[in-house]
C-alpha cells in the first residue's frame, strides 16, 4: 500500500533551505577553509611529485634537447633552407608558431586582467595558471621569431642602437611595431605575473626550509603584508589590469598588420586586427581549459580549488568568443570573396578545392561549427575532460588557421609561375621543440610557484556570504575596496 | 622616556579593529601603529588612515617619459639616421602613433612596477618585525608605546581577544 509522505509543518522549508545551502557549497567562494589549511594544500601540491612526473619531465627534456636546441643549432649551421622556407613561401612554420603562441598568451591577460577589471569572481583560483601561460607562450613566440631570423646573432640590428654603419630600424615597418609591441607585452605580462605572486611567495617562504627557503626568500623581496605594502601592490595591480588590456589588443592587432599591410591576396584586409585578436582569445581560452584540466587531474588538492563551476564559466566564455570569432571570420571571408579580385579568387578556390582543402574545412569545423554545438550544454561545460577536449580541438583548428594564413596563402600569389605548395621540413621538429619547452616550463613552474593565488581565494571567500531574502538564501558579494 | 614595541596577534578583523580603537583611546597614535595581514584589509575596516602611495604618480611619470621617448624615436632619430620610405613622409604621424602608444605603455608599466619596489622598500632582506602566522590568516598589530604603559595595554588587548601580546623582535624572514 502506497503511503503518501507528508512534511511536518515547517519541515519542508527547513529541508529546502538546507539543500540550498549545500548547493552553494559547490562553489569555492561558499566553501571556505581556514587559510592555514589552504596554504598547506597548495604547498603540498608543489612538493608532492610522483615518479610519473619525472618520467614525463625526462621525456620532455630529451625532446627539447633534440628538437629545440640541436635542431636549431643544425639549422643555424646549414641555413634556413632546411626549414622549407623558399620561394614563394618565405614565411613558414616559424611565423605560424609565433602567431599561435602570441595567441595562446592572450588568454592569461584576458582571464586575469579583464575579469579582474569586471570583478568576475570565478577568476580567482586560476588567474595565475593563465598568467603563466602568457609568459611561457611569449617565450616560445620570441624563440620562433629568432628561429625565423636565421642569422640570430645579428638580432641586435633590430634595436635602435647608434652605430658606425648608420644602420637604423625602420619605424614605418609593421615588423618594427611588432618588436616594440611584443617587447612591451612580454615585460608587462611578466611584471603582471610577478606582482600578485609576491604575497604567495612570502607564504611559501614562511613554510619552507633548505634551498626552497632561500629561493622564496629572494623572490618574496622581504614582503611582510604591511598596510603600505598591500596598498602599493593593489594600486599597481589595478593599474596593470587596466593598462595591460590595450597592450594585449595592440599586440595581436600589430601581428595582424604584418600581413594586412601587405597588398597580397588573402592578406590585405581591414578586419584583420579584431579578427586576429578574437582568434587569439579563441585559442587562449581553449588552452586555459586544457591547463586547468591537467592541473586538476594531476596535482594534489586541486579539485578543491578548481571546480566544475570554473569549467562552466570558462565554457561560457569560450562560447561567447566562438560566436565573436565566427562573425569576424565570415566578415573577412565574404569581403574577399565578394571583391572579385582574380588572385584572391584563385586563392579561395585553392583553399576550398586544392590539396590543403582538408585543412581549411577542418579549421572551419573545429573553430566555428563544432564548439557552439557542444558548448551550449551545461553538462558538457561542467565535464572537465570534455571541455579540455574542446580546447584541444579549438587549438588544432587555430593552428591550421594560422598555417592557412601564412604558408598556404603565400603559395598562391599574383605570379602563377611561382605557385608552389609549402612543404615543412626541419621546422616540424622545432615546432615540437617549442611545444615541449612550453610544457616543460609549466611542469617546472608547478613545482616552484604556487599555482593557486591563495590570498586572492581567501579574499574572495571573505567577501562572499549568503543572505536570507524571503525564504531563500541568496549569494551576496561585498566590495571591500 | 623609554618606549616598547609590542606585537598583538588577532584571529580576525573585528577584534583587531576593536584593539586599534582601544589603542587610540589609550593614546597610541596612528603613526605608531602598523598592521600586518595575509590578505589586503581595507583601511576603513580597521579604522586606520589611508596609507599614502606614490605608485600612481610614478605610473603617470613613466607614461610621460615613455611618450617623450616615443616622440624622440619616431620624430627625432630619423634626422640622425635617415631611413627614407617610398610613398611616406619623412616622419609620418600614423605609424608614429603606434610607437608613441607602445613606448607610453611600456614606460608606464615599468614605472608602476618600480614604484612598488621604491615605495615598499623592496628588496629588503634585513631582519624585520614579523610573525609567520600572518600568512595563515591572522592579523598582527605592531605598536609603539611608553614602557610604563606596556603592561596595561597588554592586559587590555588580551581582554579584547588578542591571541598573544608580546614584545616585537626583528628577525630574519
Amino acid at each position: 500500500m502506497a503511503v503518501a509522505s507528508k512534511y511536518l509543518p515547517g519541515a519542508k522549508q527547513a529541508h529546502d533551505t538546507h539543500h540550498e545551502e549545500e548547493d552553494h557549497k559547490q562553489y569555492l567562494m561558499f566553501d571556505p577553509k581556514p587559510r592555514g589549511e589552504m596554504n598547506a594544500m597548495v604547498m603540498e601540491s608543489m612538493h608532492t611529485t610522483s615518479w610519473k612526473f619525472w618520467v614525463v619531465f625526462g621525456i620532455l627534456s630529451v625532446i627539447v634537447a633534440v628538437c629545440f636546441f640541436y635542431a636549431w643549432g643544425y639549422m643555424i649551421a646549414e641555413g634556413l633552407w632546411v626549414a622549407g622556407v623558399m620561394r614563394p613561401s618565405y614565411w613558414g612554420i616559424f611565423l605560424v608558431n609565433t602567431v599561435f603562441w602570441i595567441g595562446i598568451s592572450h588568454a592569461g591577460t584576458f582571464i586575469s586582467a579583464i575579469l579582474r577589471v569586471f570583478k568576475a569572481e570565478f577568476r580567482r583560483p586560476f588567474t595565475r595558471a593563465a598568467e603563466l601561460m602568457t609568459t611561457f607562450g611569449l617565450i616560445q613566440a620570441g624563440a620562433s621569431i629568432f628561429m625565423h631570423m636565421g642569422r640570430v646573432w645579428l638580432s641586435y640590428w633590430m634595436f635602435p642602437l647608434p652605430n658606425e654603419r648608420q644602420l637604423w630600424p625602420n619605424f614605418h615597418s609593421p615588423l618594427m611595431w611588432d618588436l616594440l609591441a611584443i617587447t612591451t607585452y612580454v615585460l608587462g605580462s611578466t611584471m603582471y605575473l610577478f606582482l600578485p605572486l609576491i604575497p604567495d611567495l612570502a607564504m611559501a617562504r614562511d613554510r619552507s626550509t633548505g634551498w626552497r627557503k632561500t629561493f622564496y626568500k629572494i623572490l618574496a623581496l622581504g614582503f611582510r603584508g604591511t598596510e603600505g605594502e598591500w596598498r602599493h601592490l593593489i594600486t599597481a595591480m589595478n593599474f596593470f589590469a587596466f593598462a595591460i588590456i590595450p597592450v594585449m589588443f595592440s599586440v595581436h592587432t600589430i601581428v595582424s598588420w604584418d600581413f594586412a599591410m601587405a597588398m597580397r591576396p588573402g592578406w590585405s584586409s581591414t578586419v584583420y586586427g579584431p579578427y586576429f585578436v578574437l582568434g587569439a582569445l579563441h585559442s587562449g581560452m581553449g588552452a586555459v581549459a586544457v591547463v586547468l584540466f591537467i592541473m586538476r587531474t594531476t596535482m594534489k588538492h586541486m579539485d578543491y580549488f578548481i571546480r566544475k563551476e570554473h569549467f562552466d564559466a570558462l565554457g561560457k566564455l569560450m562560447l561567447m568568443v566562438t560566436f565573436a570569432y565566427t562573425y569576424f571570420f565570415f566578415n573577412d571571408y565574404i569581403v574577399q570573396w565578394y571583391g572579385g579580385d582574380v588572385a584572391t579568387d584563385n586563392l579561395l578556390h585553392w583553399l576550398e578545392e586544392g590539396p590543403m582543402a582538408w585543412m581549411f574545412f577542418q579549421m572551419v569545423a573545429f573553430n566555428i561549427i563544432i564548439p557552439p554545438l557542444l558548448l551550449w550544454s551545461k553538462k558538457i561545460r561542467q565535464t572537465p575532460w570534455l571541455l579540455a577536449l574542446i580546447g584541444i580541438m579549438i587549438n588544432v583548428g587555430m593552428y591550421w588557421e594560422r598555417y592557412i594564413i601564412i604558408p598556404v596563402t603565400l603559395s598562391i600569389n599574383r605570379m602563377p609561375f611561382t605557385w608552389k605548395l609549402f612543404e615543412p621540413r626541419m621546422d616540424v621538429f622545432l615546432t615540437i621543440g617549442t611545444f615541449s619547452m612550453f610544457l616543460l616550463f609549466y611542469m617546472l613552474a608547478s613545482r616552484l610557484i604556487p599555482l593557486i593565488p591563495v590570498w586572492e581565494v581567501q579574499e574572495g571567500q571573505m567577501a562572499h556570504s549568503l543572505r536570507k531574502v524571503g525564504k531563500a538564501h541568496v549569494p551576496t558579494l561585498s566590495d571591500f575596496e | 622616556m623609554s618606549e616598547a614595541t609590542l606585537l598583538a596577534v588577532f584571529e580576525d578583523i573585528d577584534p583587531a579593529a576593536n584593539a586599534i580603537e582601544k589603542l587610540h583611546e589609550l593614546g597610541v597614535t596612528d603613526e605608531n601603529i602598523n598592521v600586518i595581514s595575509g590578505v589586503p584589509v581595507a583601511h576603513k575596516m580597521l579604522g586606520r588612515p589611508h596609507p599614502p602611495t606614490n605608485v600612481s604618480r610614478l605610473s603617470m611619470g613613466g607614461a610621460i617619459a615613455g611618450f617623450l621617448f616615443g616622440l624622440f624615436l619616431n620624430f627625432g632619430t630619423p634626422h640622425l639616421y635617415n631611413v627614407p620610405v617610398g610613398g611616406q613622409f619623412f616622419t609620418p604621424i600614423p605609424p608614429g602613433m603606434i610607437i608613441l602608444f607602445e613606448m607610453t605603455m611600456l614606460f608606464a608599466l615599468l614605472a608602476t612596477f618600480l614604484g612598488v619596489f621604491l615605495d615598499s622598500d623592496f628588496p629588503n632582506y634585513q631582519p624585520m618585525e614579523y610573525v609567520a602566522e600572518v600568512s595563515d590568516g591572522k592579523i598582527a598589530v605592531f605598536f609603539r608605546c611608553a614602557q610604563q604603559e606596556a603592561l596595561k595595554i597588554t592586559e587590555t588587548l588580551n581582554k579584547l581577544g588578542a591571541e598573544s601580546v608580546r614584545p616585537a623582535e626583528a628577525r630574519q624572514l
